[in-house]
């Protein structure tokens, strides 16, 4: 939602300083304002201090373990690698004897890593060679460099440049003392910033002093980098270096407007990275919930840096990709997946953090949201509207405007002086109710949550212990202190039905400026200096603060509903592992058409980050988009997984129903192509729980061996079947469209049906109405055709089958059911579906033969697309209903084949013929 | 159901109304079609024949009617389903008003219909036909309204009398005014004429007097003129390094002068400045067009010229300079130059200072007026009385022509069709919600007034009437409001819908800054034929 407008207004109206329509980069440090950035980017390669010492080397089932000592400052780390299950390894450092513990992520794993077998192949003392499974992994000692090879290629190796950096903690030396210390080497001049910082009017004492950590690591023979999220940026990672691009920054930040095409934080930091290559995929995580830099060269965008690198390196300039990480506290512990596809790699990081849960059906429907709907007349005149217009639409939404005076869990006495009448009226047509519920919490006498949470200390501190107060939407605020476990089963129990009074089983939340959003603080966030539960700074926690938060709301609404309801979490900070709890959206964007066009690739990397449920403010957040945008924005938005109108304060009012009947046409008819397409959608988070694969995908993902796609993320694919190019730019009359797969792969248009080849860019004319959309030939794509208002509503509604042929005329799909809301599922209680269409026969069976549910929903119609020809009848088989005669239509140009009302209930098996 | 009971509760006319229902009840029963079929479309649905779909397209077994699969484009052949994703579906709702609904609607479990027809067959969820209830709440509805309609249309015409009688005051003034203004030019006249004479008079005396006044004032020019040609010439010789008779960029981007933006050289854009935009200049040229700019520079090279500056900039000024202190000198300047260049784009604003210290000069130098000759002064003293007299005769032609103005204004004004809306002027209704005092004073103005102070806003002006084109008095904009911060001017859209009192029923603020009242009045009570008859009978 909103950031800090008001805020900054009255802050600016101070400085007598205009306000400029863009971010204010003067809020936000650059590499070089922060000292822990500077002191690791400026660390030579070729020069590595640190190495093993391999006669301490202990090696176990799955682990080997060894001394790792800093030459120069005479320090002793432990350095750990475990094999893990599913190709992948990890890499722990940490300090032997630390001054200070040192934190190690909590929350983001989904549980412990499953652990497996190595083998060891060779030991001296220069080396060491270990084996698990296909993948084989040489550590070298002196300096320590970490090569992990799939089969017998090199496809990573971590410091293989010598950046490796750990700072170990340390007493601050006291003025004038500096020579007494006679074991340590005389060092370099400390970086300025080291043991305190400032920035802007903001001091950072920094207690413990430099702690930074980083690694580099090569992929040799990339041609991408990807991942990284979040940032505002293209798909493809771009390079970055000292003199020009900042690196990738991942700090949960609240930017005011923020720019596109940046390398600079926003809400939320997923430090997972894939190199990708014709050959492989690799990928790394760096587990760290500090301040993150991530820089990143490719051989392909050769500059002056690189090829220094290079020339002292020793490195070839064959093709590669250069990542390096630096976090300005925590320890080293990272993840290599070897892929070796980009599915495998994928996989092997939801395997680590998890995958979303399956959603409600409803969460996958129409979200109408604004800051603000007025009161209860408002909301339910937009409902109704919706209704006049036959436009469907599942949840209304309210922003901050609905609580009294800001405190969360209460209601406007006047505006909402009936929240269960208001909700009851929701459900009375299968909407639901979505409110925001923010993590500030407003300093007022009286106030329960406030009161409560001083008497029993759940806040979080200044570091001298007193509680931190900080500004926001409410005024004045405090910040739970969500790390303490007491304070998340506080926190969940607030949403208690019978303590958050008004609420309901069908209001679902939004957690919006976790990251914590502060307007008066640094950066527009928490200090640094700010002590969380366990005596962690809140240099130490800050990006997982978020997803503590969004953890404690997920289990608030597991416990209100006994378990039973599926929660719907909607968040604006992330982390890894987020995804097993909320939905995320890109934040406050604008109305612009390259805030439409960039809402792919952002959620594209979001996706590729373990967070398939991901969307952008449907019209744009600030300003007011005009009517071609807000089409165009409804016809995008319709193909991204989280889809949610909302709108400014600020901005006019824009429901869909407001616009020219023409306009309406259109947004009502993107709203129906999502609505028919919702069973698709929901087996897709189905298939995405089950294996981690994204819901969304960039076409790198499907076809990882063809490089001439490497850089489109103006084109989506949903799941491996729908090809998806939005028109993302104004007075479109063509667009270049790429569809992938060689000559033999067949692109079918979604509404005539006319098949191309997937060999490459193709000139598309487009017309409003008019938006690139494809099957894939060869997928069964499952669809309930009939208009409700809600998606909830079409429960028992019945299915058509979209039969898309392949070269071969072949094709197969899968189609999900179950209850659409309670996690009975985990009970088996579900059909997953698998149809296979070949030989001139469709037929269904189950995946999971011994998952069951009762459902009503019946088979109405196949559309075979691209159809053998002379087909005169066809024959239904199931057990119930024996053998039956169907009726069969061809299109007026021959492009598909209609099967007439198969009337079989998907609970059955079936086959169909055509003769 | 027992009509008798029904029918007891009921006047004539709603009997009738009931009989035609019932009528209907049993025409519905007797007449099979489809269900959601209505009945004026009964005959379409013929189960002897193969159904034709509406749209003429194709033709279907009748079977095929209703059975949940949808044939035909136009969805007519699934009148009673939710096959069609563009059907209709006709609810009888007999005891109410039938209903068309989407065929989304029908069975999705909520009952849409009030005779729960939209649900048959639906397992899920049991509809309660409630068609009588609601039908007799919506008929006594009705009544409430026709009678509010017929009260509100008695005061309605009340007020229209009064408005005729004032716009028929105001006519009368008019031509009453028309007259009084006639007579008042003819005085005018007269007068100006009277002015005129004496004025020549006055003017002949006063020639010689003016013509020592000329003669000093062209000489002081002249001496001027001559000064500045003199330095011009002077300055083009010593920039005309060259000496070729002109002036051009080389040589002027020699000199430091013209270096507008500081930045230590001067740019050839910077010298065509100063040479009128051209890239040399001769001396005449150089005399008359870049001079102006020329001389400026060069007194503020010397020191010599403080730029005037006016109030309002002194103030930014101050602010800038102490932004950036110890810049301050440099920025001074910049920001004039910036200033010239972009305000006024030239010649205007090198005019603008000399303008000013020419007329000091000749404020200062000018003598006091001489003293006239007691012959003299007696004939500028009646002139000065006679230029008296016309003036305050001038006034009261303007007296009478404001009013004549404002009452052409209100007569412009559209008052509704019978003048009924004309009471309202001059009033004003409040509203009060938790936080504020709205007013709506018609033809006039929306105000905001917080309950804790007596700060108004004004949320719009009176602008027009904006009603749809069936009836435009429905609505009322009040635009071009006070603005509101980094948003647009506050406008007001009132709704006016009948009623027994003028009173303000409702304000929101849908969008930020738009305001919508909700008015009711005798004045909108106007009455119409009532539909929901027309409903029934079109069923029929």
């Amino acid at each position: 939602m909103e950031t800090s407008k008001r805020y900054k207004f009255l802050a600016l109206c101070a400085l007598m300083v205009s306000l400029v329509e863009a971010v204010d980069r003067n809020n936000f440090k650059t590499c070089e304002q922060s000292s822990f950035c500077r002191r690791l980017r400026g660390v030579k390669p070729g020069e590595s201090k640190y190495e093993l010492n391999l006669g301490s080397l202990q090696v176990s089932d799955t682990t080997i373990e060894a001394e790792l000592v800093n030459k120069e400052a005479d320090v002793t780390f432990k350095f750990v690698l475990t094999a893990l299950v599913d190709n992948t390894f990890r890499v722990v450092v940490d300090e032997v004897k630390p001054l200070h513990p040192r934190y190690k992520v909590e929350g983001a794993l989904d549980g412990e890593p499953q652990v497996s077998k190595l083998e060891l192949l060779e030991r001296s003392s220069e080396q060491v060679v270990i084996k698990s499974g296909d993948n084989k992994v040489i550590i070298k000692a002196a300096p320590l460099k970490v090569e992990f090879y799939q089969g017998d290629s090199l496809a990573s190796v971590v410091n293989g440049r010598g950046l490796f950096v750990f700072e170990h903690l340390r007493a601050k030396k006291v003025e004038g003392d500096v020579v007494t210390n006679l074991d340590e080497q005389p060092q370099q001049t400390e970086d300025p910033g080291a043991w305190e910082e400032n920035f802007k009017s903001h001091h950072d004492t920094k207690p413990r002093g430099p702690e930074a950590v980083g690694v580099d690591i090569t992929f040799p023979g990339a041609h991408r980098a990807y991942g990284l999220p979040e940032h505002a940026d293209r798909f493809a990672l771009r390079s970055t270096d000292a003199r020009g691009t900042d690196p990738y920054r991942l700090y949960n930040l609240d930017v005011f407007e923020y720019e596109l095409d940046t390398t600079m934080a926003i809400y939320g930091s997923v430090p997972v990275l894939y190199a990708h290559s014709p050959e492989r995929t690799v990928g790394v995580f760096w587990l760290n919930a500090a301040e993150t830099w991530v820089d990143i060269s490719n051989s392909k965008d050769t500059n002056v840096v690189s090829s220094i690198v290079n020339l002292v390196s020793g490195q070839q300039t064959e093709t590669h990709v250069n990542a390096h990480f630096m976090s300005e506290s925590g320890i080293v512990d990272l993840f290599v997946f070897l892929g070796p596809t980009p599915q495998k790699a994928v996989q092997q990081y939801a395997k680590l953090t998890g995958s979303a849960p399956l959603p409600q059906y409803f969460a996958l429907g129409y979200h109408q949201c604004r800051w603000n709907y007025n009161d209860e007349d408002d909301v339910r005149t937009v409902v109704e509207n919706f209704d006049e217009h036959d436009m469907p639409l599942d949840v209304m939404w309210l922003d901050i405007e609905y609580t009294d005076g800001k405190k969360y869990f209460t209601w406007d006495p006047i505006k909402f002086k009936h929240p269960a009448v208001m909700q009851q009226n929701l459900t009375a047509t299968g909407r639901k109710l979505v409110v925001i519920i923010d993590p500030h919490i407003k300093r007022e006498g009286g106030y329960f949550l406030h009161e409560e949470a001083l008497a029993n200390d759940y806040y979080v501190k200044n570091k001298d212990g007193s509680v931190y107060e900080g500004w926001c939407w409410p005024g004045s605020s405090s910040y739970l202190d969500l790390f303490n476990p007491k304070v998340r089963e506080y926190y969940a129990g607030l949403y208690a039905l019978d303590k958050f009074t008004g609420s309901t089983n069908d209001l679902y939340i939004w957690n919006d400026m976790n990251e914590p959003s502060v307007f008066n603080g640094p950066e527009i966030t928490m200090p640094k200096d700010c002590v969380h539960y366990g005596d962690w700074e809140h240099r130490h926690v800050h990006n997982v603060y978020g997803l503590f938060y969004i953890m404690a709301t997920y289990q608030g609404l597991l416990n209100r509903a006994n378990n039973k309801l599926r929660p719907f979490v909607l968040t604006r900070a992330h982390y890894s592992g987020a995804q097993r709890y909320a939905a995320v959206w890109t934040g406050d964007n604008a109305a612009d058409w390259s805030h439409l066009a960039i809402s792919l690739p952002m959620c594209l990397s979001e996706a590729m980050g373990g967070i398939s449920f991901c969307g952008a403010d449907i019209g744009g957040f600030f300003n007011n988009p005009d009517e071609e945008l807000l089409q165009r924005w409804y016809q995008t938005g319709a193909w991204l997984p989280f889809f949610r109108a909302h709108a400014h304060i600020d901005t006019k009012r824009r429901e869909p129903y407001l616009y020219n009947q023409d306009v309406r046409t259109r947004i009502r008819n993107a709203l129906r192509q999502r609505y028919v397409h919702l069973p698709l959608w929901y087996t897709l988070f189905w298939e995405h729980y089950r294996t981690g694969n994204p819901v969304i995908r960039p076409l790198v993902y499907e076809y990882p061996t063809q490089t001439d796609l490497f850089d489109i993320d103006d084109e989506i694919l949903i799941g491996s079947s729908i090809l998806a190019h939005p028109v993302t730019k104004s007075g479109a009359t063509t667009e270049n469209v790429f569809l992938p797969g060689g000559a033999k792969e067949i692109w079918y248009d979604i509404e005539d049906y006319r098949p191309l080849p997937g060999t490459g860019y193709l000139s598309i004319p487009v017309t409003m109405d008019k938006v690139p959309v494809y099957y894939r030939g060869g997928s069964i794509i499952p669809r309930k055709d009939r208009p409700r208002r809600a998606s909830t509503l079409t429960h028992d509604d019945p299915f058509t089958l979209y039969v898309a042929l392949d070269n071969n005329k072949r094709a197969e799909g899968t189609l999900y059911i179950d209850d659409y809301q309670s996690f009975d599922y985990k009970n088996k209680k579900y059909l997953y579906i698998k149809f296979v269409y070949e030989n001139g026969k469709l037929t269904s069976s189950f995946i999971d033969g011994d998952a069951n549910y009762q459902t009503k929903a019946w088979l109405e119609r196949v559309v075979v697309i691209g159809p053998p020809s002379g087909i005169k009848e066809a024959k239904i088989t199931s057990k119930k209903l024996g053998t039956v005669k169907l009726k069969v239509s061809y299109d007026g140009e021959n492009r598909s084949l209609t099967i007439r009302k198969p009337g079989v209930n998907l609970q059955e098996t079936f086959s169909i013929s055509l003769h | 159901m027992s009509s008798s009971r029904l029918l007891l509760n009921f006047n004539l006319k709603h009997s009738i109304l009931i009989i035609l229902i019932i009528v209907c009840e049993i025409l519905t029963s007797e007449v099979p079609r489809p269900r959601g079929v209505s009945l004026s479309r009964a005959s379409l649905y013929d189960p002897e024949k193969d159904f034709v779909c509406l749209d003429g397209t194709i033709s279907i077994p009748f079977t095929h009617v209703n059975d949940d699969y949808c044939d035909c484009p136009d969805g007519s052949d699934e009148p009673g389903t939710s096959a069609c994703p563009n059907g209709i579906f006709h609810c009888t709702n007999a005891g109410h008003k039938p209903l068309n609904i989407h065929s989304s609607r029908v069975k999705d479990g909520i009952c849409d219909c009030c005779d729960g027809s939209d649900e048959h067959g639906n397992n899920n969820v049991n509809c309660v036909n409630n068609c009588y209830e609601l039908g007799r709440s919506a008929r006594e509805e009705a009544q409430r309204q026709a009678e509010l309609i017929k009260v509100g249309n008695q005061m309605r015409l009340e007020f229209s009398q009064k408005g005729i009688q004032i716009k028929q005051e105001k006519k009368e003034k008019l031509v009453e005014l028309e007259k009084h203004k006639a007579e008042a030019e003819a005085v005018l006249k007269e007068k100006e004429s009277l002015k005129n004479e004496v004025e020549v008079l006055e003017g002949a005396a006063l020639e010689q007097y003016k013509k020592i006044e000329e003669e000093e004032r062209k000489r002081k020019e002249e001496a001027e003129a001559a000064d500045t040609r003199i330095e011009a010439t002077e300055t083009f010789n010593r920039f005309d390094s060259n000496k070729d008779g002109k002036v051009d960029i080389s040589e002027l981007q020699t000199r430091q002068t013209f270096d507008k933006d500081r930045n230590g050289e001067v740019s050839e854009e910077e010298a065509k400045f100063f040479l009128n935009e051209e890239e040399s200049v001769d001396l005449e040229a150089f005399i008359t067009l870049a001079w102006p700019r020329i001389k400026p520079f060069m007194m503020l090279d010397a020191g010599l010229f403080k730029p005037p500056i006016k109030e309002g900039e002194e103030e930014e000024q101050e602010h800038i300079n102490e932004e950036h202190e110890g810049e301050a000198e440099e920025l001074t300047e910049e920001e004039l130059h910036e200033g010239e260049e972009s305000e006024f784009g030239g010649e205007e604003d090198e005019e603008e200072p000399e303008e000013e210290i020419e007329e000091k000069a000749t404020e200062t130098s000018t003598p006091a007026p001489p003293q006239y000759d007691e012959e003299t002064q007696k004939l500028v003293d009646a002139a000065n009385e006679a230029r008296k007299e016309y003036e305050s005769a001038k006034q009261a032609v303007r007296d009478i022509q404001t009013e004549l103005n404002n009452i052409e204004e209100y007569l412009e004004k559209d008052y509704g069709p019978d003048e009924e809306f004309a009471v309202l002027e001059g009033q004003c209704f409040e509203y009060t919600d938790h936080e504020y005092i709205y007013k709506l004073c018609p033809f006039d103005k929306t105000i905001q007034q917080p309950k804790s102070n007596s700060l108004e806003t004004r949320l719009g002006t009176w602008s027009r009437w904006a009603g749809p084109d069936i009836n435009k008095y429905q609505i009322m904009m009040y635009e071009r409001g006070q603005s509101c911060w980094n948003g647009p001017q506050r406008s007001t859209k009132v709704r006016v819908a009948c009623g027994s009192e003028n009173k303000v029923i409702s304000v929101t603020e849908p969008n930020r800054c738009e305001y919508q009242f909700d008015f009711i009045t005798p004045a909108a009570c106007k009455e119409l034929a009532s539909d929901s008859e027309d409903d029934v009978h079109d069923e029929l």
